[in-house]
């Protein structure tokens, strides 16, 4: 007797009874599918998160300094300031975890002036790691250099939309010359680069319509024509890009221990360092949560299809008695007839399993396009929920099908 | 001529325990000898015990006490599994209620033993084939049981019993539930298959003519052989053979 004779007898005996087969897979039916519906749209969701996260820099963690205390008035000190050589060297004390490190400064917003186009954009000023940091897509042209810092060179670079305004698409803006008018200064800048702002199609990361075109000029450029900025010899706040294969959110709070250590305890501002996957692996953990609870009812309602295929396969041996006799008088061996018995479990199971998995990933993939993630079945679950239904028609197929090989000929060839 | 001893039986003894002291003995110490190719019938009334003697023959059952040689084989101390093969193998089983399965065709039910055999398909399908044939059911070779007459399913049913070739045939009131020009048929193929092929064939009956049929008989009574006698011509051949 091998496998697949078997199998040949099982689906025998399931033809004989299409009705009460399809009834006794529904449990399994409806638990799988859910199974199968969640982990389609918490795949879906992740993956979609995962790749926002690749998007917009998910290894980043922001330091910044930030005041101990709130309700105090607390002045920023020379001194509180993280120096160029504190950043030097927690740099070279972590170089296997840093990638780089970017500094930036929101100079406000401004009007743009050049020839008869005006237009509100709002400028920043940036170090040379910042295109890399912040993942820039430059289209045209190249990003602030450390020449441009330290020449604190008037150069900016301009987002498409803009550069479409200026001179079309086709139009060769680098080299140009605007003017760029904020509340405190009016300098003319030379276009060096023209970069693609990044769409985030994600509904998780949903933040409104961003319509503002950002520009970016040199730190120290930005620094120099901002008569708040008193001092060039410190950083309040930067990014750290830290390498792929790094915690993030490890890293982040060694970040900041490092810094707090070099703060001294009178200062009145602490460091705060967060990592934007540590963000975003909470707004996953909602969805793990709604997953597990949805995998519970999934797991109750396995329970209760596996305990209704035990019932049938119970009913079904009873019915066919004289049957087990009669294979038994004709030289079945009890392996034979129980193994017939599991197989024909399992393949109850299996098929409920396939048609939940079907079920399932419809719905997931509906689900999912319903909330405009781009989804595709994962693989591994189905396989998972596959192997997982044929485990339930051994688990609760074994007491039936044990029972069955287990009778003794005489007394079930004298049934009736 | 020596002929070869297919069945041997001494001394067995079967009883039930339904919770001491009430010990039920059945079978009092049984010796039968049965030859290859004789043609032999067991005869009792209702409680005589050859029910009980059948389903030891048969190797379905055990006795409680003596020794069993089935083609040469001593059953004492063979496992659940070692009694399937035996069955499977050497004997081939005729119930009075057919005992056909109900959900498979005729030439399935006939390929079922030779499916636990582990005889390839092609070559069941081939046999099963034949055997209906020998039976003249080939021409219902697809049908279901449902669809077949009594007669007919008898007839598929010595087909099976024939499947693997086994040392004896064993029929349990083969004619019972058929009407006597069918039992009569049914008779005449195990005649066919005695004479023809040399089956060793044992046929349990409470029908006295039918047992007169056969070349001997062995009365039961109360759980004991009371009687075992050739019958009518086969007589002389016994005797002359005895000399």
């Amino acid at each position: 007797m091998n496998l697949f004779e078997n199998v040949r007898l099982a689906l025998e005996g399931l033809r004989a009874n299409k009705m009460r087969a399809l009834l006794t897979m529904l449990g399994i039916i409806i638990g799988i599918a859910s199974v199968m519906a969640i982990s389609t749209l918490g795949s879906a969701m992740t993956g979609s998160v995962t790749k926002t996260m690749d998007k917009i820099g998910g290894k980043n963690i922001m330091v910044s300094l930030s005041p101990k205390n709130y309700d105090t008035q607390s002045t920023l000190q020379e001194e509180d300031l993280i120096t160029q050589d504190e950043l030097d060297a927690f740099r070279s004390t972590y170089t296997d975890q840093i990638k780089a490190i970017s500094f930036s400064t929101g100079m406000g917003s401004g009007q743009l002036n050049s020839g008869f186009i005006h237009k509100d954009v709002s400028i920043t000023g940036a170090s040379p790691d910042y295109g890399l940091v912040n993942n820039i897509n430059l289209v045209q042209g190249r990003f602030i250099s450390d020449r441009d810092m330290d020449g604190t060179r008037n150069v900016i670079i301009i987002d498409t939309t803009l550069r479409n305004n200026l001179v079309g698409v086709d139009g060769d803006v680098i080299g140009k010359e605007i003017q760029v008018d904020t509340k405190s200064t009016n300098e003319t800048y030379t276009v060096i680069g023209v970069y693609e702002k990044l769409v985030i199609d994600n509904p998780l990361f949903y933040m409104g319509d961003d319509t503002r075109i950002e520009c970016f000029i040199p730190i120290t450029t930005a620094k120099s024509l901002n008569p708040d900025t008193t001092n060039l010899n410190g950083y309040e706040n930067f990014t750290i890009m830290a390498t792929s294969n790094t915690d993030s959110a490890a890293f982040a709070l060694t970040t900041k221990e490092y810094f707090v250590k070099g703060l001294g305890a009178l200062s009145d501002f602490t460091i705060q360092a967060e990592s934007l996957e540590a963000m975003a692996s909470e707004a996953t953990g909602m969805l793990a949560t709604l997953s597990l609870g949805i995998s519970v009812i999934a797991g109750i309602s396995l329970l209760v299809g596996g305990i209704g295929v035990m019932n049938i396969m119970l009913v079904s041996v009873t019915e066919r008695t004289k049957e087990i006799g009669i294979r038994k008088a004709l030289g079945a061996r009890n392996s034979a007839i129980r193994s017939q018995f599991i197989i024909e479990a399992i393949i109850i199971c299996l098929i409920g399993g396939i048609i939940g998995v079907g079920l399932g990933s419809a719905l997931g993939i509906m689900g999912s396009t319903l909330m405009k993630f781009p989804t595709s079945p994962p693989f591994l679950p189905m396989i998972i929920a596959l192997c997982f239904s044929m485990a339930i028609g051994v688990f609760f197929g074994f007491y039936p099908a044990n029972k069955a090989a287990k009778l003794d000929p005489i007394d079930a060839l004298r049934y009736e | 001529m020596m002929r070869n001893k297919i069945i041997e039986m001494r001394g067995i003894v079967k009883s039930y325990y339904l919770g001491t002291p009430n010990e039920l003995e059945i079978l009092h110490g049984i010796d039968l000898d049965v030859y290859e190719g004789e043609f032999l019938s067991i005869i009792g009334a209702s409680g005589s015990g050859k029910s009980t003697l059948m389903n030891i023959l048969g190797a379905l059952d055990r006795p409680t006490k003596g020794h069993y040689y089935l083609d040469h084989l001593p059953m004492e101390n063979v496992r659940d599994d070692g009694l399937s093969q035996i069955r499977n193998k050497k004997i081939g089983f005729v119930f009075q209620t057919f005992n056909l399965i109900p959900r498979s065709t005729a030439l399935k039910n006939v390929a079922l033993p030779m499916l636990y055999g582990g005889v390839p398909r092609s070559e069941r399908s081939r046999r099963a084939a034949e055997l209906l044939q020998l039976v003249e059911m080939s021409g219902r070779s697809h049908h279901r049981p449902n669809e077949l007459s009594g007669g007919q399913k008898q007839r598929v049913a010595i087909a099976r019993a024939m499947a693997n070739n086994p040392a004896i045939i064993l029929a349990d009131e083969p004619t019972g539930a058929l009407d006597t020009h069918t039992g009569r048929l049914v008779m005449d193929i195990f005649h066919r298959l005695h004479q023809e092929q040399g089956k060793t064939i044992i046929l349990i009956t409470h029908n006295a003519e039918l047992a007169e049929e056969t070349e001997r008989t062995i009365r039961l009574r109360d759980g004991s052989i009371v009687d075992n006698r050739m019958n009518g011509h086969y007589q002389l051949e016994a005797c002359n053979e005895s000399v």
